[in-house]
């Protein structure tokens, strides 16, 4: 019975729940992406001074970072691709705290660069971890642009 | 009242979706492949006379001098201010001196005004006075970056500051002659992984940033080391 209970309740909030961890990985994503784009120069640093990459690879992944976050927000934020979107933004979160971890472990002195050239950002980042995981598990989400749900009349 | 979704959505809808997923891969393309491609240096472009692409594109001091210390600094940059303060005296007696070839690499990541400020430290080393404007622009560097101090006629005034009579200067930093230039500035920088400004390369090797950027007697015995008389 108290199952059931559980069950009911978690239905009635769990469109809710997902909508706000959504709006709020995604938002992070695009501010974040948004403050980095305009400088592309400064976010090609902070990737190479993770000291991960080689040179090259770094500084591409710094010029086109920006965008893909920006993208996998937007995606987040309408409700499209909401489930790979929120695995990829997700992942690049599990990214960034390995790639911040690392630098730590190995006594690099680095700004993280997360939201551009300065900030550090890390408990930030390690909550949006913890929201994003929740949402591919999660059956469904209010007010995805496509994903309305329906009742079926007939 | 489990309903499906997959099944209640129209086959327009769809379409709509793989639109809306299209359109957002599309920007998200062309605006990474556009930072890439705007961000390589410039082939052909117009350079500082004592500037030359072997030299990472840096202003050059004594070309054949030896040994060679390679500096790349931002303007705006609040630490490099506090290494001019610190090694600024040693460095400009070496550069007069002749002891050392110098390269003076200005960096402008830190954003628009760097670009202005790397712009007319160029044209100050084409009227012959990188030195005395490098100097006057630390000492009137603004305490926040980007913050709109910087312009072309507040940087004609550093000039003047810095004894710059040359009439061609502040047509230079007016017309932005070699904001280009700042762009392969930046890519050279970011080819040989400089990660910070300020960033001192003696013989082609990075000093130790823990010990020897503000202590001025190690970066004094680093630069010696090194055969700097």
């Amino acid at each position: 019975m108290a199952n059931q209970e559980f069950a009911t309740t978690h239905m009635k909030f769990q469109g809710w729940i997902t909508l706000l961890a959504r709006l709020v990985l995604g938002g992070v994503l695009i501010a974040a992406g948004a403050l980095k784009a305009g400088n592309p120069a400064h976010a090609a640093m902070a990737v190479r001074a993770y000291q991960v990459l080689p040179v090259t690879l770094a500084n591409i992944l710094g010029y086109a970072l920006p965008w893909a976050e920006m993208g996998v927000g937007l995606a987040l934020v309408i409700g499209v691709a909401v489930k790979g979107s929120a695995i990829i933004g997700g992942g690049l979160m599990l990214l960034f705290i390995l790639a911040i971890s690392q630098a730590w472990a190995r006594g690099l002195s680095i700004d993280c660069g997360c939201f551009g050239g300065g900030g550090a950002s890390l408990p930030v980042t390690r909550l949006m971890c913890k929201k994003s995981s929740e949402i591919p598990v999660s059956p469904r989400s209010r007010f995805t642009y496509f994903g309305i749900r329906t009742v079926n009349l007939g | 009242m489990a309903t499906d979704k997959k099944k209640s959505q129209q086959p327009a809808q769809k379409g709509m979706r793989g639109l809306v997923i299209g359109m957002i891969v599309f920007v998200v393309a062309v605006g990474a492949a556009f930072a890439v491609i705007s961000n390589q240096s410039i082939k052909s472009l117009k350079l500082p006379s004592s500037v030359s692409k072997a030299d990472g594109y840096g202003i050059v001091f004594n070309p054949t001098g030896s040994p060679k210390i390679d500096i790349w600094e931002d303007f705006q940059c609040p630490i490099c201010d506090r290494f001019e303060g610190i090694n600024g005296n040693y460095i400009n007696q070496v550069v007069q001196a002749g002891h050392a070839k110098v390269v003076f690499h200005t960096m402008s990541f830190i954003g628009p005004e760097s670009i202005l400020a790397a712009n007319a430290g160029a044209c100050a080393a084409n009227s012959g006075k990188f030195i005395q404007f490098h100097a006057a622009m630390y000492n009137n560097q603004p305490t926040t970056e980007n913050s709109g101090k910087i312009t072309n006629p507040w940087l004609t005034l550093i000039g003047a500051a810095a004894g710059i009579s040359d009439p061609k200067f502040s047509s230079c930093v007016n017309n932005g002659d070699f904001i280009n230039w700042t762009k392969n500035i930046e890519a050279d920088a970011a080819a040989k992984n400089v990660n910070a400004t300020p960033t001192v390369f003696v013989n082609g090797k990075e000093l130790d940033r823990n010990t020897q950027y503000m202590d001025p007697v190690a970066f004094k015995k680093a630069l010696t080391d090194a055969g700097v008389k």
